[in-house]
């Protein structure tokens, strides 16, 4: 058992990877038999102090449907300099520059120990990090003057080569012109009404004139500079005007009755936010930081009447149909996540208020493009300021701790096949042999985006074993799975991440044993979880209880020792020994139970939830105990 | 440099509001490292309740709540340090008054170098916003601290300490945005000028020595001066 936690241990810290099951079941049957699927908790961009990436291209497997990059596992011919493929076992010629390769001078992508592998791309245009500010100016002073401080202080946080821009709304939607001349101007829009991106690219005259298009050279951003740089500039340039700017924000100027709420169009802003990056820097990196001091209460996306009388939606209201705008709402953010997201855009939420503000409805915002959610009771609070610096913290590099635009692909060998993934993700809805049939989370295909994503980020993949019942096991007895994710550094440089793993495989019905002492119960339950909360938002709250009490009844089964009739018989294996007590506190937890929290409140957790790493979820689930005793009050500690 | 120091949160406006962290806690690189507390106990299976054996590794001191983004830039825990700020003076003079005019002289006169490099808009708006941080400071609106990294500010920005002379400003934006935000980003336009400025000259230097050496080993040839 020690063994097997060591084993676990290294390879999260080398790979950022755990498995729930690390023997695997040869076969399909008894692979579903086993109640927990197989299936990983992965960290793409894991920081790994000690791992320098290496400066040239990785070299890939030259069979078009595969396109594996060289790892460890693959069997080499140092004579011939020929590789075999693991994955789809095509014998490839090495590239030229490998000439000088041999048993004792080997490339580090060989060596077993780089399993991990960081690839930086040399050539290609490098693109600037773009960060849009959407303020909500329908605040209290004191929290204005507040998110003020903080939006300039984080001018100062930003390389100086960075592109910012502003849209202030309220009741208007205003989108602010930054020059270096004098006189600022800005573009208003009305907040009630929605418009397309290419309306919003021609009002705000972003439109290019007409030009023959060659199908194989689109357009690049960098050809038109003038055009795109009028509302977002880079800091080195603008950076004192856009202080001022900042510093001279008023509250929205719309008298609010008595009685009402004020007008807010957060629907529209974000709209023309997404349309305006559509149209001057698509498919590079960039942020929407949305700030919010309360829901939308106008136009399009509209969570809420102004009417202070009639509060916003419960849980309650949802259960009985009676949330009046939440379906159209939802659509209207779920369109403009999804566009955020083809663009590789990532959309941050910070909703200071002390009601609600509509993060139900918005969530699908930061969950689809891998963006923040916030949630706090002001501006004016260490707890969104701390927060708001800590995005802009820096590795021992000196690099920011973000990263965008990821690309993530999956690749198996051929007796595993992936069902899906659950994270802030969007399906790239790539279909190939490795993509299985039935979904787990967001499946039907191999690859996904992750438009925003830091260090800490992390998926749920889960796969499916294909191997028929009683087929011999795979020479070799080791099935195989790389990770590769292809993103855009904070230093602009694009990366690639590879990382190869092998799992033996056994035969469930003569090796159940090995195959038990190496289950992660840890990761098994985060994965369980993941799942659940997955089922939570689309099915009813009891069903979602009683699947994840018959999978915990059914684990028992299968695995615990037991005589019939004899409930305190009842044992399980160290390594299942704390997986009931997860399951205890999850199904107790406010990702499962909406008693008690709002809406809003809900989705702030399970979005946290499903981006956190094992350690963090663990924690969230069943916050560890240190200490405790019977004998009088806490002791000081030391 | 920087302060380290902890400050009490906004129990006002946030109920439960974590305490805040200054720059120069947030930015210290890991600390020691100390093992995750991870270790968890299972639940008794024989049904008996017994007194569980701490399985933490001693010596690790309990932390404050964890910090709300990535593990390595985990603060010390320093709940029972005074809430006052710690600022380590680097002046040889004791607790003196730090006079407006030690900070403002060399920052203008660093404008003035900047005069023929830079637009005049932008050394009109340096210019502005140095006259604003005099006003604020003669008038008694800035506290002890910030006059005093501000002294230190102009002591890197002479000696040419670039990164050093941002990091402090970034100290100053992050730490006490309220009494800097106005003029701040004049004095960070400055720094970044100067650094410019200052490549300039050595690229022109080089380039000069180069030529010089050039027309040294052609005899003969007459050096435009």
């Amino acid at each position: 058992m020690a063994t097997y936690l060591e084993f676990i241990q290294q390879n999260e810290e080398r790979d950022g990877v755990r498995f729930s099951w690390n023997v695997w079941p040869s076969s399909r049957l008894e692979a579903t038999r086993m109640v927990v699927p197989l299936a990983c908790i992965l960290t793409p961009l894991k920081e790994r102090p000690d791992l320098p990436p290496v400066q040239y291209e990785p070299v890939l497997c030259s069979r078009p449907t595969c396109k594996a990059i060289l790892n460890p596992l693959c069997q080499v011919d140092y004579r011939a300099k020929l590789w075999a493929c693991n994955f789809c076992f095509q014998r490839n010629q090495f590239p030229p520059a490998y000439a000088g390769i041999s048993e004792v001078n080997q490339p580090a992508e060989l060596m077993p120990q780089f399993s991990t592998v960081e690839y930086v791309i040399q050539r290609g245009a490098q693109s600037p990090l773009i960060f849009l500010y959407v303020v909500d100016t329908c605040l209290e002073e004191d929290d204005l003057q507040a998110l003020k401080e903080s939006l300039q202080m984080s001018l100062s946080l930003l390389p100086p080569d960075a592109m910012v821009g502003l849209i202030t709304f309220g009741r208007m939607v205003q989108v602010h012109e930054l020059s270096c001349e004098g006189i600022s101007k800005s573009y208003v829009f009305r907040g009630t009404k929605d418009l397309t991106a290419k309306q919003i690219q021609d009002m705000l005259g972003l439109t290019k004139p007409a030009m023959p298009v060659h199908p194989a050279h689109p357009a690049q951003p960098q050809e038109h500079p003038s055009i795109s740089s009028r509302f977002l500039q880079p800091i080195h340039k603008i950076d004192m005007n856009l202080t001022d700017l900042l510093g001279e924000l008023q509250r929205d100027p719309w008298p609010v009755p008595q009685g009402k709420r004020p007008l807010r169009s957060t629907g529209v802003a974000l709209s023309i936010a997404v349309g305006l990056l559509e149209g001057t820097f698509p498919n590079t990196g960039a942020r929407i930081m949305l700030f919010v001091g309360g829901p939308p209460t106008q136009g399009p996306g509209m969570v809420v009447g102004d009417e202070l009388k009639v509060p916003i939606r419960s849980w309650h209201d949802i259960e009985k149909d009676n949330a009046r705008f939440m379906k159209k709402a939802t659509k209207h953010y779920e369109m403009l996540a999804n566009r955020a997201a083809a663009n590789g855009h990532c959309v941050d939420i910070y909703a200071c208020a002390l009601d609600q503000t509509g993060l139900l409805e918005m969530k699908c915002c930061t969950n689809l493009t891998g963006g923040h959610m916030v949630m706090g009771d002001s501006f004016n609070t260490s707890l969104f300021k701390q927060t708001f610096q800590r995005i802009f913290s820096k590795d021992f590099n000196g690099n920011f701790r973000m990263a965008f635009g990821a690309t993530l692909e999956v690749k198996t060998s051929r007796e595993l096949k992936v069902a899906g993934a659950i994270g802030p993700c969007v399906s790239l809805n790539v279909k190939g042999p490795c993509v299985s049939e039935n979904e787990l989370g967001v499946g039907g295909t191999s690859q996904w985006k992750i438009c925003g994503l830091d260090p800490t980020s992390t998926l749920g993949i889960y796969f499916e074993v294909v191997n028929q019942h009683n087929a011999p096991i795979p020479q070799g007895g080791r099935g195989a799975i790389q990770f590769v994710t292809h993103y855009q550094h904070s230093s602009t440089q694009r990366r690639i991440r590879a990382t190869t793993i092998a799992r033996n495989w056994a035969d469930a019905q003569s090796q159940l044993k090995h195959i038990e002492a190496a289950f992660d119960q840890e990761a098994a339950a985060v994965l369980m979880a993941r799942l659940g909360v997955f089922r939570a938002e689309s099915e009813e709250g009891p069903d979602v209880l009683r699947w994840l009490d018959r999978q915990l009844i059914r684990l028992c089964q299968k695995f615990g020792q037991y005589t019939k009739e004899d409930p305190s018989s009842f044992r399980l294996s160290d390594s299942f020994s704390l997986y009931p007590q997860f399951m205890f506190h999850l199904r107790r937890s406010p990702f499962l139970q909406v008693f008690n929290n709002s809406p809003d409140e809900s989705s702030y957790y399970r979005h946290h939830f499903a981006r956190q790493d094992l350690t963090q979820s663990l924690i969230m689930i069943q916050p560890i105990l240190y200490s405790y005793s019977f004998h009088g009050p806490p002791e000081s500690k030391r | 440099m920087a302060g380290l120091y902890v400050k009490p949160g906004n129990k006002e406006r946030g109920w439960n509001d974590p305490p805040q962290f200054s720059y120069g806690l947030q930015t210290q690189a890991g600390g020691p490292k100390r093992t995750p507390l991870t270790k968890r106990v299972a639940a008794p299976q024989d049904g008996s309740p017994r007194v569980p054996t701490l399985e933490t590794s001693p010596g690790a001191p309990p932390m404050g709540p964890p910090p709300l983004s990535s593990k390595a830039s985990r603060p010390p825990f320093v709940g029972s340090c005074p809430p006052s700020s710690m600022e380590p003076t680097n002046f040889p003079v004791v607790e003196s008054e730090i006079l407006l005019e030690d900070v403002l002289r060399p920052l203008e006169r660093a404008l003035e170098d900047c005069r023929g490099h830079t637009k005049k808009q932008v050394c009109d708006d340096i210019s502005r916003r140095l006259a604003l941080l005099q006003e604020q400071w003669a008038g008694g609106k800035l506290s002890m601290p910030v006059k005093k990294r501000m002294a230190l500010l102009v002591q890197e920005l002479s000696s040419h300490q670039w990164d050093a002379a941002d990091d402090i400003h970034r100290s100053l934006m992050v730490d006490h945005v309220t009494e800097v935000s106005q003029w701040m980003v004049g004095v960070k336009r400055l720094i970044a000028e100067k650094r410019s400025l200052s490549s300039e000259e050595e690229a022109n230097e080089e380039k000069s020595v180069a030529t010089t050496e050039q027309n040294q080993t052609v005899p003969g040839i007459q050096h435009d001066p």
